[in-house]
């Protein structure tokens, strides 16, 4: 999944834009409720499941990216 | 003009504020000894108070706010510093960092994603005109879960959310409230979020300060011990029968729970019902122990937990600022709740105890334990708010603030904004008073 898609993802959830690669989700009003729709969202599109603590590790569309690509491959 | 606010919560103070403000003559009659409705305030040590009813409040709750600063009070921050307790029957049980349940996030986050498609199609100012509105009342949020969520985690986890969201059993909600309900509230994030979202904020000193300080503004006009049990409305003006007798005014505001309003006679007997026999009261108990101290705290434990068995389906640290004692307050929702209110007043405090010394190991007896039950409070009928059920917000939506000749509703399920909580109760007693107050368009027919 690239770094692209998760910033789609990001801001689709978060209802905002401007989610740069950079973006951490916590900082832009993200929680640990709609952290699960993020990934909710990396399972059904690239079939990583990931935990909340791989996420909280992984906060931004960079680190997740990365995150996802590793657990993939 | 002359108006009976039938009421003393927040809705009808709101507004007899408003219409007093106008230069109506304004009799507020209010069926407890005390105001404040769904607020109360329990004195836990002297000038240390806790919120036995409504508690929370976010910045989106403006209204609200608005009021507080009006009333000379003070908003505090809801603390959560931290780690919480977990008993889901899971291997992970015990303690983690956060709110987030040891649960499959994966599978939470597509109940959400579910959650969040369902309130984008609904039209939260007119539910009852949701594309498909008929086939989402038609179906309980209990037939929802069962043919939508698959995962054993999401099924565990969809009756405690809405329990503690919106104090529903999901068999007692359609789909279509429940998708109204999120949205109405600002959706799923921020009803659920305590920073940034509805849970943020509590009033300093109590929430129940608020009614108290209209009714100070209202002075005589406010009569307690005063319950309404007939309105009569003719050519002329209404006629309200209470305790007290009969006043005659030109409108009455009925500010009261839709299931309280429902059992109110009314002459012409043609006034129609808001409510039905499928609309269920909101299932919140509020249980309150009180310790001489916050003990969980220096244990590193913030005090919120949630259970999947009861009573307390969660716990939250609620204890005064400024020192003094600590107060675990714990919430017993949804069908749990009825199950616990036909207990004897001993069992419930010896189970609720029993929870809380399970949850926070070391705790000593609590002081003090309070409890109210607003399942069976005479002069609610339920708390968070009415749970609107299978087929009401198709027949009923239309009415529930539709003013029926001289006879006005407000209250927190009449505001299609913030329904259910005291911003919703606030925006309808501004709402009343200014339907009240516009030059009427349409003639009364009698």
């Amino acid at each position: 999944m690239s770094v692209d898609t998760v910033m789609v993802v990001f801001g689709r959830v978060l209802e905002t834009d401007g989610i740069t690669p950079d973006s951490d989700f916590f900082a832009l009003g993200g929680d640990s409720l709609i952290a699960t729709r993020v990934l909710s969202a990396v399972a059904r599109e690239s079939g990583v499941e990931l935990s909340f603590e791989d996420f909280l590790a992984a906060p931004t569309p960079e680190s997740l990216a990365k995150k996802i690509a590793g657990a993939a491959g | 003009m002359s108006v009976v606010v039938v009421g003393a919560g927040l809705a009808g103070l709101t507004a007899a504020v408003d219409l007093a403000r106008a230069g109506v003559e304004v009799t507020v009659l209010e069926a407890r000894d005390r105001v404040g409705g769904r607020t109360h305030g329990i004195e836990v040590a002297p000038g240390r108070w806790v919120d036995a009813g409504a508690a929370y409040l976010g910045d989106r709750h403006t209204e609200l706010l608005a009021l507080i600063d009006e009333s000379g009070l003070k908003t505090v921050p809801t603390e959560l510093v931290g780690d919480s307790r977990f008993a889901l029957g899971t291997a992970s049980d015990g303690t983690r960092a956060g709110r987030f349940p040891p649960l499959d996030a994966v599978a939470l986050g597509g109940m959400f994603d579910l959650l969040a498609d369902l309130t984008a199609t609904v039209r939260v100012d007119a539910p009852w005109l949701t594309p498909g509105a008929a086939e989402l009342d038609a179906l309980t949020a209990a037939d929802w879960a069962e043919q939508h969520l698959t995962h054993p985690d999401a099924r565990l986890f969809f009756p405690l959310f809405l329990g503690e969201m919106m104090a529903a059993d999901p068999a007692a909600i359609s789909v279509l409230h429940l998708a109204f309900y999120l949205r109405s509230g600002g959706g799923i994030r921020y009803l659920n979020a305590f920073e940034g979202g509805a849970q943020q904020d509590r009033v300093a000193g109590g929430a129940h300060q608020l009614c108290e300080r209209l009714a100070e503004r209202l002075g005589g006009r406010v009569r307690l011990s005063d319950p309404v049990h007939a309105i009569d409305q003719d050519a002329a003006g209404v006629t309200v029968h209470s305790a007290s007798g009969a006043t005659r005014a030109e409108a009455v505001v009925v500010a009261l729970p839709p299931l309280l309003a429902d059992a109110l006679a009314y002459r012409p007997a043609s006034t129609a019902r808001r409510s039905s026999g499928r609309t269920a009261r909101g299932c919140a108990i509020k249980v309150q122990l009180v310790y001489p101290e916050p003990y969980w705290r220096a244990q590193g434990l913030s005090g919120w937990s949630v259970n999947a068995e009861g009573p307390l389906l969660s716990t939250v640290d609620d204890t005064p600022p400024g020192g003094g004692p600590g107060v675990l307050t714990g919430f017993v929702t949804g069908a749990e709740a009825h199950r616990f209110a036909a207990l004897t007043p001993e069992r419930q405090r010896a189970e609720a105890v029993a929870q809380a010394g399970r949850l926070f190991p070391q705790l000593p007896p609590p002081t003090a334990c309070h409890l109210t039950d607003w399942v069976n409070e005479q002069y609610s009928s339920g708390c968070y708010a009415a749970l609107l059920g299978p087929g009401d917000w198709t027949e009923l939506g239309p009415r529930l603030a539709t003013p029926q000749q001289r006879v006005h509703w407000a209250g927190t399920e009449t505001s299609t904004e913030f329904f259910g909580l005291m911003e919703g109760a606030v925006r309808s007693g501004h709402r009343v008073a200014a339907e009240l107050l516009a030059p009427r368009q349409v003639p009364y027919q009698f």
